[in-house]
């Protein structure tokens, strides 16, 4: 025994308490006498009484309005106006809501396809929320039918094109060692742009959450947690392939590291897709489901890259792979679809930030011990660029 | 530019396609004219009409019957005093199920009490002011330039009373005249002011309804309308009348914000007599007024039964101006 341990006071897990127990008392102290003491200084204003009109899904014969009491008092729904009347309209839920809850509004209504709609929705204190919506389209809701579409939309965004990016593989074990690391560089490069991509749809998506959700908050708790949590799963895959905790991955368990980081942004994707689908926003064509194969068969391509440099993977192992990156965006879309919450949205794309970042490092450690020449050599600089540079080209095609 | 804005970008372009196809397939379409209303399956449920039970409107029964029906009209005896009192409030009213209002209100109530006096009258109306900010009450008819509720401006706690005699014979109204003139006015500061002939009108039924609105999130637009105060209050509770009796009417307009208001009657024709002071009518089933325009409505109905009655902007209608007349025999 040391002597720093003596000189702990005996019980400090109890003496921890100490400091909770005197802030108890001093917030019951302010709650005694904290409006008088507001008081002095002003007096509050009143609240916004402004509902978050979160969704409002057109279902034949009726319109079903989501809302969210955003504030810290309560707020209660007392009319409910399409397009400037009145209408009946019953509540799935309590229809007085507190802080952060959510009600499904059930209007009645005989709307027209395409024709756009202005929903209000008045509290008890007279403030009228308004929402548009730009054409009204039918919402699906979960069917089987449905299901197995946003199956087969993820499927062919996701799985396929990573599948075929895959089949570079051969070629890549065929080519010289400067040609490996290039790609490999590639692959960080649109990572990297992946990275951002998502940062930026984290970013937006919760710039429309009530703020007490604390977007930016919830970001950084989902990139941070990714981020961390693959750089666990680094050290596991190192210390299971018998080598030192720090020593850098390569070869399929750098692979699956890669796949995982594409994986969580396809479940981003999946979820922006398949939502804007459900809310009509997207006329969701062939050219644009061949724009996303296109831009997401480079994907592939990034897994495939750290194997060629490595031991031969069985086909099923690859197989795996794919679906490890691919198939995410068939939850996403499934998640989009039926589901469509914000907040899910801003973590999955957080999630995707970081799990892309760390997979970035992770190829960076890769290339620098493993290319010639490192990470300042022609190939490994020219890779990266091409990396972005295919990315936002390829990115055109879903513009 | 995130790829989802890109997406967004997009669907113009893809939408193109189709909508080209349906340009070109236009005169075929023009021939069999359909349009294809997604919620019209048979087992659909059917857009809610706003009568009966699916009404919301505040209140019971009887709680508009003392604004709806005026107090009796007096034989002519000139030099009689009528005398009023009359205070005004901050209150929290009830406009539309569920939604509450800080209101200004004479008396408490929006609009506020039917004041009626007959020509010759003097009339006496002690004003006190309850409220928070500086009132008024400005009456319309003719009197002296000291008793127009423009200049003796009434501070909170102070009392006024204003006295004159009662003439031209018609339907009139009163108001705040405090600036600013549309907050005061806005927030509930009116009323009917009837002034019966010397010579008698024939009996009838007879009914006030004053035209109002309220704004409700001060956005400078009205949220909800109706008369006598809430929203689809007489879709709720419908009017009962007699048809073996004339339905006299007294009809005054005191919307904000809105240039106009109207009252058209569903089933019949009426007699409308403008501003009441005169014998002059037309026969029609619409009329329409400006704020503080006013006038009588005479109805001989032809058929029992219920007749709708609102306001001609269908707006208005569909945010509360609507009610209902039950006729019966």
């Amino acid at each position: 025994m040391d002597s720093t341990a003596q000189e702990l006071p005996r019980g400090w897990r109890l003496w921890a308490l100490l400091p909770l127990l005197l802030l108890v008392g001093a917030v019951a102290v302010f709650a005694a006498s904290g409006t008088t003491l507001l008081d002095l200084v002003g007096r509050a204003p009143p609240p916004a009484d402004q509902f978050d009109i979160r969704r409002v899904e057109f279902k034949p014969g009726e319109i079903r309005i989501r809302v969210t009491n955003p504030q810290r008092q309560e707020l209660t729904i007392a009319t409910v106006t399409v397009d400037d009347a009145i209408v009946p309209y019953t509540v799935d839920g309590p229809a007085t809501l507190g802080r952060l809850h959510s009600s499904t509004i059930v209007v009645p209504f005989q709307w027209v396809e395409d024709d756009p709609y202005t929903v209000g929705v008045t509290s008890s204190s007279g403030i009228q929320t308004t929402f548009d919506v730009a054409a009204a389209v039918e919402a699906r809701g979960a069917s089987p039918r449905g299901f197995l579409g946003y199956a087969l939309i993820g499927l062919l965004v996701g799985v396929v094109p990573v599948a075929l990016g895959l089949g570079w593989l051969p070629s890549l074990r065929g080519s010289g060692p400067g040609w490996v690391a290039g790609f490999m560089a590639l692959t960080a490069g649109l990572l990297s742009f992946l990275a951002v991509d998502a940062l930026t749809e984290a970013l937006d998506l919760q710039a429309g959450l009530p703020s007490g959700f604390q977007g930016p908050g919830l970001i950084l708790l989902g990139v941070a947690a990714s981020y961390l949590g693959l750089t666990f799963v680094a050290q596991r895959f190192s210390a299971a392939a018998g080598r030192e905790r720090s020593a850098p991955l390569g070869g399929v368990a750098l692979a699956t590291l890669v796949a995982i980081g594409i994986g969580l942004h396809n479940l981003g994707e999946g979820l922006a897709i398949g939502s804007s689908i459900a809310l009509g926003e997207l006329a969701l064509g062939t050219f644009l489901i061949v724009g996303f194969m296109v831009h997401n068969v480079t994907e592939g391509l990034g897994i495939a890259a750290p194997i060629a440099d490595g031991a031969r993977a069985s086909l099923g192992r690859l197989a795996v792979l794919a679906l490890v990156a691919g198939a995410p965006a068939i939850v996403g879309a499934w998640i989009g679809g039926f589901i469509t919450s914000d907040v899910l949205g801003v973590l999955f794309f957080a999630l995707a930030v970081g799990a892309a970042l760390q997979v970035v490092v992770e190829v960076g450690r890769y290339v620098a011990r493993r290319a010639p020449g490192g990470l300042r050599s022609g190939p490994v600089i020219g890779g990266y660029l091409a990396g972005i540079v295919v990315m936002y080209v390829t990115g055109l095609l879903v513009a | 530019m995130t790829r989802r804005q890109l997406l967004a970008a997009t669907a113009p372009a893809v939408a193109a396609v189709p909508l080209a196809k349906l340009a070109l397939d236009k005169p075929a379409q023009a021939a069999t004219p359909h349009v294809h209303y997604p919620g019209m399956a048979m087992d659909a449920p059917t857009h809610a009409a706003m009568h009966g039970d699916e009404v919301p409107a505040p209140g019971g029964p009887k709680a508009l019957d003392a604004l709806l029906h005026p107090p009796p009209a007096l034989p002519h005896k000139p030099g009689r005093v009528r005398e009023y009192d009359v205070t005004a409030v901050d209150r929290e009213i009830e406009v539309a199920k569920g939604v509450f209002f800080n209101a200004w209100a004479y008396n408490g109530t929006v609009p506020g009490p039917v004041i009626r006096a007959t020509e010759d009258d003097l009339l006496r109306v002690k004003f006190t002011n309850g409220g928070s900010h500086p009132h008024t009450i400005h009456f319309h008819g003719i009197h002296p330039t000291g008793m127009d509720g423009v200049f003796e401006i009434v501070d909170p706690g102070g009392s006024f009373t204003y006295e004159f005699p009662a003439r031209p014979y018609g339907m009139h109204l009163y108001h705040c005249h405090s600036t600013p003139l549309k907050k005061h006015i806005a927030k509930g500061l009116y009323g009917a002011f009837i002034i019966d002939p010397a010579e008698p009108r024939p009996p009838a039924q007879e009914l006030v309804m004053v035209l109002n609105g309220f704004d409700t999130d001060g956005d400078g637009e009205n949220n909800f309308y109706g008369v006598n105060g809430p929203a689809f209050y007489y879709a709720k509770y419908p009017i009962r009348v007699r048809r073996s009796q004339t339905v006299r009417i007294y009809l005054a307009n005191l919307t904000e914000f809105d240039l106009i208001n109207s009252l058209h009657l569903h089933g019949d024709f009426f007699r409308y007599y403008p501003t009441g002071s005169s014998d002059h009518f037309e026969y029609t089933d619409t009329v329409m007024l400006c704020q503080g325009q006013r006038g009588i409505i005479e109805i001989d109905f032809a058929h029992t039964g219920r007749f709708m009655f609102h306001a001609h902007q269908s707006e208005f209608t569909e945010l509360g101006w609507m009610g209902f007349f039950e006729v019966v025999d």
